[in-house]
């Protein structure tokens, strides 16, 4: 993980705050974290009193901190930019949130009593906010997480050279503190909230996430040494790396798309060792979804990233990966990013000597979440289907959040779907 | 504080954040918990406040270090704010209200005393001490006279029963002597400080001292967190001051929970504000109130008052150092980043102890020659924690310089 901002460069960056009226960067956090609050406060020495309005309003502010496309969201929003450049707020987030663990200062307290139970299935994002959330209410809520360490994606997805296991088990101590109970290794099966009811919980919060990458279907797609994306990552993040190691080391790897999964799978690549890491992508270089960071980081590992390009056909020589075939598109008309107006380019068709691939193009809900909870509405792409609010469910003790009602989406997103389904779990408890 | 209880010690100082009700009770809303209302004169004194009537004192980047003015007492009538105070008592109970006043004339300081008690004012505020009226015989010039001072108390603590607090103007040696001139004509507490007579800035080129009020400028009060030592110092003073012995109200350049502690820690039981509102707005109130409680939760403190005085014991006169005991400005040069500054100040206003080792671009120390001035600390960029930081050191002789070859 990249080193941490001392008190000195967090002040000094507190101190070019302009300290906005209705503080715009505050309107676009999407889980209300309130940095127009919690830098005001730094600004004027009162650090307690920072670190109390994060963990208030976000109890993953540390992760939020580190891992958040400040670019895209609070920091798009700040006022600064005007004058010279965005206060890096993510980074002052993060800073505070570790101050208060090595000074041991803990806004937090535990009032966790026993008003009801709540069924959380997750223990992502969405998942702990929700926990943590009705814990604070006094309700007893328990996690329950199919893998072996909590986290969702956090653990076994974004990697560690961004986000360190301690950093985030050290976040979920806090969350823990509070009177949180989580139980790892135990995947909820078919008809598994029903069985809670029999259980005796009174409500059922569903945040599994999105485990079922997708893969394209192209010649050679089969082979050995093609994976996805979360396979690669989560085999990194599980501690046996011996095997994956072995795939991409000192190999020249083809990475199939633009986002920042992608991006990770990448830069991950390089750490193991590998030698040439292409990333190819539809979009534009301007499009790009990865976030400034990530794009920074593959550039600093040197990997070439191939936008506009479409993969036609994976090579095979003796039952292995040998290379990737595509051509380059272009824009029939300048400057519309739509995909209807993408045509190949002529004369761009490339070979690429490489000896694995891995796709990043995406995941959707494990088909079994049908099984798992039949009572409730599903869209075309077994999506759970949310009432406006985003995460009521048809059963009115059912509710569901995170990248399982949204599609893929962001960890901040899932905090505050948390927040949200945890106010509503405990008005329908009242 | 004299018997009348505040929400928080956090209350607003006689100025324009408080002039009228409105204003005040969206202060108490954020948390002040009370305020020394913008003071009120007779009628018959027109008051018209220059235009503009302040200017800004910036330091780098920083803004406001200090702010000029030269506002004069309230420019309403009367009437207004009186029923503005009557307002502020029904909506706002608990809040006091300390009305500041200041006449022109003994009978006008008793008339504006009665009219104050009668509104329903908790306490009065004597302001003896604007260092810039531009009617005669008022303000600050009250002030330096101390038998003054002693009158106009004497006849307010007549004709009210609340109790009296008496606004000190900074501006002259010794506080604590109209301070007991105050003591003597029946004041029950000390308000200090008001604004220090300065000059901030000289226009370059028309020459006029801001603000520049149509082409001319003026001495004129100065405040924000450029007085804060100056405001501590005549706190601390008082508080020492045994023969004394009166409850006070700290105002000066506090802005953060910080400076409140410091002068809690100096002998104010409550404390006023003004240019930190001017800068930041009643929000700063809130990190006072949170910072200062999360101060005394640490240090185990359950009221304000328990630290109220805490610093005095430690504050002592200069001959009372003991002098045997010397040091020196111990290096972690792990740490530094060679920029050199050191070695110049050093070199230039301190012991002359560093040689620069270009090559390496870091100090190298005799130990020897440190008179630990610690100027190099002060400038030294590598903080948290500080790379040069005090060392005594057992036995050390006094360095002294010698005769220059
Ligand atoms: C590689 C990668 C990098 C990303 N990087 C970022 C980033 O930098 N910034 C950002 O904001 N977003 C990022 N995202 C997106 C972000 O991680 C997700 O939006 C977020 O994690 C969604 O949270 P969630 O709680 O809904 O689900 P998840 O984090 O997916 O957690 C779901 C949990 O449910 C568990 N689970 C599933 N089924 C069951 C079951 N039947 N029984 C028990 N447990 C079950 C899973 O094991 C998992 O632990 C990234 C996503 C990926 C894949
Ligand atoms: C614009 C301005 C007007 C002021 N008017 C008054 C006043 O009418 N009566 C008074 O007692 N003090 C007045 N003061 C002084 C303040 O109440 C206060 O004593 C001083 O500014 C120092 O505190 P500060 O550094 O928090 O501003 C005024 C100060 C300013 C800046
Ligand atoms: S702060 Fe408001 S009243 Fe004062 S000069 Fe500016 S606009 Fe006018």
């Amino acid at each position: 993980m990249k080193p941490n901002l001392t008190l000195a460069q967090a002040f000094a960056e507190a101190q070019r705050c302009l300290l906005c009226y209705d503080a715009p960067c505050s309107k676009e956090c999407p889980a209300k974290t309130d940095p127009g609050t919690f830098i005001r406060k730094l600004h004027l020495r009162n650090i307690k009193g920072a670190i109390r309005t994060i963990k208030k309003n976000n109890i993953l502010g540390g992760v939020c901190g580190v891992v958040c496309p400040v670019e895209k969201t609070c920091q798009k929003a700040c006022s600064t930019t005007e004058i010279s450049r965005p206060i890096e707020i993510g980074k002052l987030q993060r800073f505070l949130i570790e101050y208060g663990w090595e000074t041991g200062f803990n806004p937090l307290k535990n009032t966790s009593g026993k008003k009801a139970e709540v069924a959380i299935i997750g223990s992502g994002p969405a998942g702990l906010s929700c926990a943590a959330e009705l814990a604070k209410a006094g309700i007893n809520a328990t996690i329950f997480e199919k893998k072996e360490k909590p986290g969702g994606v956090l653990r076994y997805g974004i990697p560690e050279f961004r986000l360190s296991a301690k950093f985030l088990a050290r976040e979920i101590e806090d969350i823990k503190m509070l009177g949180v109970k989580i139980k790892c290794n135990s995947k909820i099966g078919a008809n598994g909230v029903k069985n809670f009811r029999k259980k005796g919980f009174n409500a059922v919060f569903i945040a599994t996430g999105l485990w079922n990458p997708y893969k394209i279907k192209i010649p050679g797609s089969d082979l050995k040494n093609v994976i996805t994306s979360l396979e690669f990552l989560e085999s990194v993040r599980n501690g046996n790396r011996k095997k994956i190691t072995l795939m991409v080391k000192n190999k020249n790897i083809a990475i199939i798309g633009g986002g920042s999964v992608a991006m990770d799978a990448a830069n991950s690549c390089k750490e193991l060792g590998s030698r040439k890491v292409y990333c190819l992508c539809l979009e534009s270089l301007a499009e790009i979804p990865a976030s400034k960071d990530d794009l920074e980081t593959a550039r600093d590992n040197f990997v070439i990233i191939k936008p506009q390009c479409q993969v036609k056909e994976i090579v095979a020589s003796a039952g292995q990966v040998a290379g990737i075939k595509g051509t380059e598109t272009e824009w029939v008309k300048p400057n519309l990013f739509i995909p209807s107006n993408v045509r190949e380019a002529s004369g761009t068709e490339f070979n690429l000597k490489v000896q694995a691939v891995i796709m990043a193009i995406g995941s959707g809900p494990d088909p079994e979440i049908k099984n798992l909870c039949p009572g409730i509405k599903y869209k075309s792409n077994n999506l759970i289907k949310a009432k406006k609010d985003g995460v009521s469910t048809a059963d009115k003790n059912i509710f569901a959040g995170g990248d399982i009602v949204r599609g893929p989406s962001l960890v901040v997103k899932a905090v505050q779907d948390g927040k949200e389904a945890a106010k509503k779990i405990i008005k329908c408890l009242n | 504080m004299c018997g009348v209880k505040f929400p928080t010690p956090f209350l607003l100082s006689s100025s324009p954040v408080s002039n009228t009700a409105e204003m005040v009770a969206r202060a108490f809303e954020h948390g002040f918990g009370g305020v020394a209302y913008k003071t009120l004169v007779i009628d018959k004194t027109k008051i018209i406040h220059p235009s503009p009537r302040m200017a800004k004192y910036n330091y780098g980047s920083k803004k406001l270090v200090g702010l000029q003015n030269v506002e004069q007492t309230t420019d309403r009538p009367l009437k207004d704010n009186l029923l503005d105070i009557k307002y502020l008592k029904k909506r706002w109970p608990k809040h006091p209200v300390i009305t500041s006043i200041m006449g022109f004339s003994e009978n006008e300081w008793i008339e504006l005393a009665k009219m104050s008690e009668d509104a329903g004012s908790d306490m009065l505020e004597l302001n003896f001490s604007c260092p810039h009226m531009t009617v005669e015989g008022s303000g600050m010039k009250v002030g330096q006279t101390f038998d003054l001072v002693e009158k106009f108390t004497a006849a307010v603590r007549k004709v009210v029963k609340i109790p009296i607090l008496a606004k000190m103007t900074p501006n002259i040696t010794d506080i604590t002597e109209p301070a007991l001139f105050a003591k003597k004509g029946g004041a029950d507490g000390i308000t200090a400080i008001n604004t220090v007579r300065g000059l901030t800035e000289i226009g370059l080129d028309d020459y006029v001292p801001k603000p520049n009020v149509f082409g001319k400028g003026a001495i004129s009060g100065f405040s924000g967190p450029a007085v804060k030592p100056i405001g501590l110092r005549f706190i601390a003073e008082m508080a020492q001051c045994k023969e004394l012995n009166l409850p006070l109200a700290g105002c000066g350049g506090i802005e953060s929970w910080i400076d409140a502690v410091e002068y809690l820690l100096c002998g104010a039981s409550i404390l006023q504000m003004t240019t930190g509102v001017i800068h930041y707005g009643h929000r700063i109130v809130e990190d006072m109130c949170e910072g200062l409680s999360d101060f005394m939760t640490e240090k185990g403190y359950e009221n304000v008052k328990d630290i109220v005085g805490k610093a005095l014991p430690n504050l002592h006169p200069t001959e009372a150092f003991d002098l045997k005991r010397q040091g020196i400005a111990e290096y972690n040069l792990d740490r530094c980043i060679g920029c050199g500054q050191c070695y110049i100040v050093c070199r230039d206003a301190g012991g002359q102890c560093l040689e620069w080792d270009g090559e390496k671009r870091r100090p190298v120390q005799d130990k020897e020659k440190c008179v630990s001035c610690m100027i190099c600390s002060f400038i030294c960029p590598v903080c948290d924690p500080p790379m040069i930081t005090y060392k005594e050191v057992k036995n050390k002789k006094p360095v002294i310089p010698s005769v220059s070859k």
